[in-house]
């Protein structure tokens, strides 16, 4: 495709600027789904399994597609918007999500298997307190929930974490002290079942 | 390790590394992009079943290798695998499991070339449009020609009539069929006494469950299912090295079958009745027909089997199910042609 050939290689473009490029060239917009698909990918896989991301990670650009005229050129990086799409998307899945943070309460602690030492006790810290990191998560209310993982799993900063979900990062501070709060409760505990409210 | 840090390596482990599926997101996104109407391709890649099936054609190899060392005995006259000709062989993985009737999940053409030193297998996906053609039910009543999913063929007529809609839509000649289910598969290994394979890392189900650990392990039956289905989570998740994950696992199936089931009567015994059991032959083969077509197998090795999946586009008629692309579907079949 002709179009396709663009102009000799320079600075690669900032995300405003493909997005600003792709209102008169829709296809410019695929030049987003190749920066940060994977990325997305790797953050909705952790909270709903790889069957459901592949889907949502398509949904997250069509929507974000669909609402690129309202996209504010003032953030050169798109990566809080996408993440925040993602994140909406994900919570029609709530209760997959729970239902597999739950399972993973009940997986039984058998510990890892053979293996470097000093890997199996990094492995068995890592394996003995999954139960109860995914028992706090299974309780976790939503908009805790939301931020805590933005941070965890997608690697956002906490300025980031408010553009994506369109709060104050003051908002986002609170939220994820209260989230951290409970999980190391959680951690603490022996008996984290008990922890739920 | 501060919670933070635990809860990053919780999300490494269930996380995933994108497939090569994630690319028809992309496409989903340039449709839009065009201002197409959505097109969600079905089929087109291989299903669970189809790795168990591409498995079972493997275990239609396994007792070449058993023949292999067992002395040669000529085979017998007048079956398919007997004469040193071309065999193109109509695999159907069948899913009975779910108590309904039992649905054709999984249908691979394997072609077996006459100096049998390779094998091809095409995979056909199950949702495309095919004319099926006039066949008997089960009862032996007539049932009408008509346009519908391949894998209804199986519905209407079992593995009869799914051959004759498979040979008239891809225009191969089939020799033969065989039908298993997942049932057939397990027995087939836990007839072996299970199968040994590594893991890179836990195979754990979509939710969170952990089904296999890591390591290397022997995986009876049930394992071994739960091996040949997991798509994502082992190797780098690409197609490539499914297929090479499958090629280990027969490759290991015939291991198992050369060291352990060959050099115990007994488990030979038990192992060819699984097998006789396991699998319906279309035209019927006992067991001896069976070892006849594997002893002619006995040069294939099961590194030497090709997989792919038949070339499909959109139907015209229903962009949401796909038809058999006749002229890229040509290439692929032409060695299937003789």
């Amino acid at each position: 495709m002709v179009s396709a050939m663009t102009a000799p290689p320079t600075v690669p473009d900032c995300d405003a600027d493909l997005i600003e490029r792709s209102h008169a060239d829709p296809e410019a917009f695929a030049a987003l789904f190749d920066r940060y698909s994977a990325m997305l990918y790797r953050y909705v896989s952790r909270r709903l399994g790889p069957e459901a991301a592949e889907d949502v990670v398509g949904e997250t650009f069509l929507v974000a597609f669909s609402k690129r005229h309202r996209y504010d050129a003032a953030y050169t990086d798109a990566r809080p918007w996408l993440f925040g799409i993602a994140t909406r998307l994900v919570a029609r899945h709530h209760r997959s999500e729970a239902a597999r943070y739950r399972a993973l309460r009940r997986s039984p602690v058998d510990g890892p298997v053979e293996g470097p030492a000093e890997r199996v006790a990094a492995g068995v810290t890592a394996w003995a307190s999954r139960p109860a990191l995914a028992a706090a998560l299974a309780g976790l209310p939503r908009r805790d929930l939301d931020v805590l993982l933005l941070v965890a799993w997608g690697d956002l900063a906490y300025e980031e974490v408010a553009r994506a979900l369109g709060i104050p990062v003051g908002t986002v501070r609170s939220r994820l002290n209260r989230a951290r709060r409970k999980v190391r409760a959680a951690l603490g505990d022996t008996n984290p079942m008990d922890e739920e409210e | 390790m501060d919670d933070l840090e635990l809860l990053r390596d919780l999300g490494r482990e269930l996380g995933e590394e994108p497939p090569p599926e994630l690319a028809r997101q992309r496409t989903r996104l340039l449709d839009a992009a065009r201002g197409r109407r959505r097109s969600r391709l079905p089929g087109g890649r291989w299903t669970l079943l189809g790795v168990v099936a591409a498995v079972t054609a493997a275990a239609v190899l396994v007792p070449a290798s058993m023949l292999h060392g067992r002395g040669a005995r000529p085979p017998a006259a007048g079956t398919p695998g007997a004469a040193a000709k071309a065999v193109n062989v109509l695999v159907v993985g069948s899913d009975a499991r779910s108590g309904g009737p039992a649905r054709s999940d999984t249908i691979v053409l394997v072609h077996l070339p006459a100096d049998r030193a390779s094998a091809e297998a095409v995979s056909i996906p199950r949702d495309s449009l095919v004319d099926v053609p006039a066949c008997r039910s089960a009862k032996g009543a007539a049932t009408r020609a008509y346009r519908g999913t391949v894998n209804t063929a199986y519905t209407v007529g079992g593995v009869p009539c799914l051959l004759k809609a498979v040979e008239k839509a891809t225009l191969v000649p089939v020799d033969a069929a065989v039908e298993m289910d997942f049932g057939g598969f397990k027995a087939i290994v836990d007839a072996l006494g299970g199968v040994q394979v590594t893991l890179p890392k836990a195979i754990v189900d979509p939710r969170g469950r952990r089904l296999l650990p890591p390591g290397r392990q022997v995986v009876d039956g049930e394992g071994a299912l739960v091996y040949v289905r997991a798509r994502h989570g082992l190797g780098d998740g690409s197609d490539l090295d499914r297929i090479k994950r499958q090629q280990q696992f027969m490759a290991a199936v015939v291991g198992r079958a050369k060291s352990g089931v060959l050099a115990d009567p007994v488990r030979l015994a038990r192992f060819t009745a699984a097998v006789a059991r396991s699998v319906r032959t279309y035209p019927r083969m006992g067991v001896k027909e069976l070892e006849a077509l594997a002893w002619s197998l006995r040069k294939t090795g099961p590194g030497a089997v090709r997989f792919a999946t038949v070339p499909v586009r959109p139907a015209p008629e229903d962009p949401n199910r796909v038809v058999i692309d006749r002229a890229r579907a040509d290439r692929v079949f032409t060695p299937f042609r003789r």
